[in-house]
């Protein structure tokens, strides 16, 4: 369902991604865990055609998301770390605008919001203005507006941010059931307990290289560690660390 | 699927409710704020449809020269608008196309890219051209009256505007995706600040005021006319869109409609054209754009002086890493002795040490000072702002010849201080209103800290204060010297600009800490809120009743009349009082706020 394929992205005389490859199945939950400024994000915007890579592709249901752009968005929904969302709008009428830009019928469009406005915990706020809203009521806003057109694929950059543990758990909840039901859904975070719970299969991205990848058990495999994915991770990180040249004197 | 509204149709709406209600959100604002700038803005738009009529029809009754002054005037006016709206379409929409976060937002919708260009495209053109429209509705609706026009004719006229506005509006979008595409962005201010200095100081060299001797008027009128319009004809080349409007305009005006149709034709077409290619073709160019825009790296670093620089930052980075690492292992001697030469010198924080500010202070001022400096969009403004003034203060001495009488000399001088205070309410708005706002999420930093806001607030107001007082105080000076003034008169203005100063900072620093906007981080939109707009509102308002009561009672009297101390000695009462209370309460109401501001 996601395919990357030796993605490389360079910024100026930085390279930001190095040769990421790929395959995520449809139905999968994939995590991506990384240190600040791995290139996670940077990946994340070349795979839903933010910015266009510096070598390699990004393939989304089979749609070429440079050559295909239309065809990978309208089976794609995007919710970024920060997501943007009209102030002066009611969160009836975001999730409304969402659904008619992914040109939903009337019918789904007014019986689709109702099941996500429970779930999400929206009707108190459903017709107040978005600008009035907590930074975490916002952001279960742009998860359900995201979800209204049932994608099949989901991509999610650090979902848990502002989310009180309650709502946390129901975007967790809400994500699985969509996983399980089909939906491929790839999610980049730093909570390495958040990666061991929901992930099918994890990646680690650092210095811009997918150096690990696979499930929390085959990660463990390979870093030569058990308990937590915490330790696996800064085993791998850590070892990468050390073998790497310094960018630096 | 369905054929339900187009994507342009859905975000033109979004964005519609949106603005509709930002303008009932005035509601909840206080009903005397909202008046006072409403009553402003109707008195801006009386005022001047007073000023252009007398002054059309005072030009238009010169003895066979009136007709072709007006029309000269028409012309030129609405080719330095053309360039004027051509820059600021280019400025809104970079920052509209490539540093919004709807763009971004609507590039990962199932929304073709033209379609979201397109929307920007529309965005743009109304930001940038806004004020155009009411700037020129005042002038239009005196030159048809003026003219006797028929009714048709305002229609017409606001419909080829619109047209018009069109080309600048695409030419700019287009200018922008070239230099999205080419250039990074500190490149493209550092040579947008330095192309726009070269032309104001070309044209402050170029359009010098041509002196004119009773007897040459007398004699050759015509080539007098002709010698001091020279320098206009460029308005009148007939490539400019800006000539096809004015001569539309000006020929419906006087009935001749085949003309004027002509001339609405080929407006009409080029802007259709214009349109149509942008709206079809500059989709995909800006695709590119933005994404060099976000990952490219600085052109400088072409340059091996930068890149020596960069190595250098880069070592230093280096050295204090490892110093750092070597610290925090126990047990490991270290190669490097710590201390304090190799961290780079804060020369800043010396200079003001030296001046004996408590650290508390100097913290403030030099983090003031450093995001201001590392703000290219900041600076530019300013220097900006200050070579428009070079170019008034080069001018002014060429106004000293035709200042032979008490009157013109009195009346220069006090329009003089007129316009150093429009300059220095220019500067307290954009820049120092922000401030207390720009804090933003950060502004718990200094409020935990001991200082305290409040404290915090004098600080800045004191900076502001200082900075701006440098700047007027020798303009004050620089311009009392240019137009020969006395020095009890340059002294007198150099008062009255220290007073004014001090209030119009009072102003902005009060307001700005009374109206903040803490989820905004761009100081251009925090300006062009409420609160902006009523510090803007007050300091002209301020201005214009300060420079009347002075120049009222001046103490040199007007047509060689007798000084009249008492009448000066009242006016000088009345403007303390006035600056006292147009500073006095904002500030204190500011201060109280930012004491009781709770983080």
């Amino acid at each position: 369902m996601i395919e990357l394929v030796d993605l490389v992205k360079d910024f100026g005389e930085v390279r930001a991604v190095d040769g990421i490859t790929l395959n995520v199945q449809r139905g999968e939950f994939f995590c991506v865990l990384g240190p600040n400024a791995a290139g996670k994000t940077t990946t994340i915007k070349m795979l839903v055609g933010l910015i266009r890579p510096t070598r390699g592709s990004a393939r989304i249901a089979g749609f070429d998301v440079q050559a295909q752009p239309l065809e990978a968005r309208r089976r794609l929904a995007y919710v970024p770390d920060f997501p943007f969302l009209y102030d002066k709008l009611t969160p009836w009428e975001f999730l409304r605008f969402t659904g008619q830009l992914f040109q939903m019928e009337e019918q789904p469009l007014a019986a689709a919001p109702a099941p996500l406005i429970r779930r999400f915990q929206l009707e108190e706020w459903l017709h107040k203005p978005i600008e009035s809203l907590s930074h975490g009521t916002r952001q279960r806003v742009a998860i359900a507006s995201a979800l209204l057109h049932d994608p099949e694929v989901f991509v999610i950059d650090e979902p848990m941010v502002g989310l009180d543990p309650h709502h946390a758990r129901v975007v967790k909840d809400t994500l699985r059931e969509r996983a399980s039901r089909g939906m491929t859904v790839f999610l980049s975070t730093h909570q390495t307990s958040v990666a061991e719970e929901m992930a099918d299969r994890v990646g680690i991205i650092h210095r811009g290289r997918l150096i690990a990848a696979g499930t929390p058990a085959e990660l463990h495999r390979a870093a030569g560690t058990d308990g937590t994915l915490e330790r696996a991770f800064l085993s791998i990180t850590e070892g990468e660390r050390a073998t790497a040249p310094q960018a630096l004197g | 699927m369905k054929n339900g509204p187009s994507p342009l149709a859905l975000i033109l709406r979004a964005n519609l409710i949106s603005s509709g209600r930002r303008l009932l959100a005035l509601r909840h604002q206080s009903r005397l704020l909202v008046a006072v700038i409403s009553c402003f803005l109707i008195g801006y738009l009386f005022l001047s449809f007073q000023l252009f009529h007398v002054g059309l029809r005072f030009i238009g009754r010169f003895p066979g020269l009136g007709s072709l002054l007006v029309e000269r005037l028409i012309f030129l006016l609405f080719a330095c608008l053309f360039f004027l709206l051509l820059l600021s379409n280019l400025i809104i929409s970079y920052t509209n196309l490539f540093r919004n976060r709807e763009t971004s937002f609507l590039l990962t919708l199932p929304v073709p890219v033209s379609t979201v260009f397109t929307w920007k495209l529309i965005e743009s053109t109304l930001l940038a051209s806004w004020a155009f429209l009411f700037l020129i509705a005042p002038l239009l609706a005196a030159y048809g009256i003026v003219n006797h026009v028929a009714w048709h004719f305002y229609p017409v006229t606001l419909l080829l505007v619109v047209i018009f506005l069109v080309i600048p509006a695409t030419l700019g979008a287009a200018g922008a995706i070239a230099l999205g595409r080419y250039m990074d962005r500190k490149a493209f201010q550092i040579a947008a600040v330095a192309g726009l200095l070269a032309s104001l100081i070309l044209i402050g060299l170029r359009f010098r005021p041509e002196p004119v001797a009773d007897e040459q008027l007398e004699a050759r009128m015509q080539a007098v006319i002709d010698r001091l319009l020279v320098n206009t004809r460029f308005a009148q080349s007939p490539i400019l869109p800006s000539y096809w409007l004015s001569a539309g305009i000006q020929n419906w005006a006087e009935g001749a409609l085949h003309a004027a149709g002509f001339f609405v034709l080929v407006l009409f077409s080029h802007s259709l054209f214009l349109a149509r290619l942008a709206t079809q073709f500059l989709g995909s160019p800006f695709a590119d754009a933005a994404t060099q825009v976000q990952c490219r790296g600085s052109l400088f670093i072409e340059w091996a002086w930068f890149r020596r620089l960069e190595l250098q930052r880069a070592a230093m980075t280096a050295e204090l890493r490892n110093t750092f690492a070597d610290l925090a292992t126990p047990g490991h001697p270290t190669s490097r002795k710590p201390g304090p030469t190799w961290f780079p010198v804060d020369r800043l924080d010396q200079i003001l040490r030296w001046v004996g500010l408590a650290p508390d202070t100097r913290a403030i001022v030099t983090k003031d000072i450093r995001v201001f400096w590392r703000d290219t969009t900041q600076w530019g403004q300013t220097v900006l702002l200050f070579g428009l003034l070079a170019v008034y203060v080069i001018n002014l001495r060429h106004f000293t010849r035709q200042l032979d009488s008490q009157f013109w000399v009195s009346l220069v001088s006090f329009l003089n201080l007129g316009a150093c205070a429009l300059n220095v309410a220019t500067i307290t708005t954009r820049f120092v209103f922000p401030q207390f706002s720009l804090e933003g999420r950060r502004v718990w930093v200094v409020g935990m800290a001991p200082m305290g806001l409040a404290r915090a607030f004098r600080i800045k107001f004191w900076l502001a204060t200082t900075v701006a007082l440098a700047l007027t105080l020798s303009l004050t000076i620089l311009s009392g010297h240019l137009l020969r003034l006395d020095a009890s008169r340059i002294s007198f203005f150099a008062i009255a600009i220290t007073v004014m100063t001090f209030t119009l900072n009072a102003i902005a620093v009060g307001l700005g800490v009374l109206y903040p906007n803490f989820r905004e981080t761009n100081p251009s939109k925090i300006v062009s809120g409420f609160g902006g707009t009523f510090c803007l509102v007050l300091s002209f308002l301020y201005i214009f009743a300060s420079v009347v009561i002075l120049a009222v009672g001046s103490p040199w009297g007007w047509r060689d009349l007798d000084p009249q101390p008492a009448r000066a000695a009242l006016a000088w009462t009345s403007f303390s009082l006035v600056s006292l209370l147009a500073g006095a309460i904002p500030y204190r109401l500011g201060l109280r706020k930012a004491a009781n501001t709770e983080l």
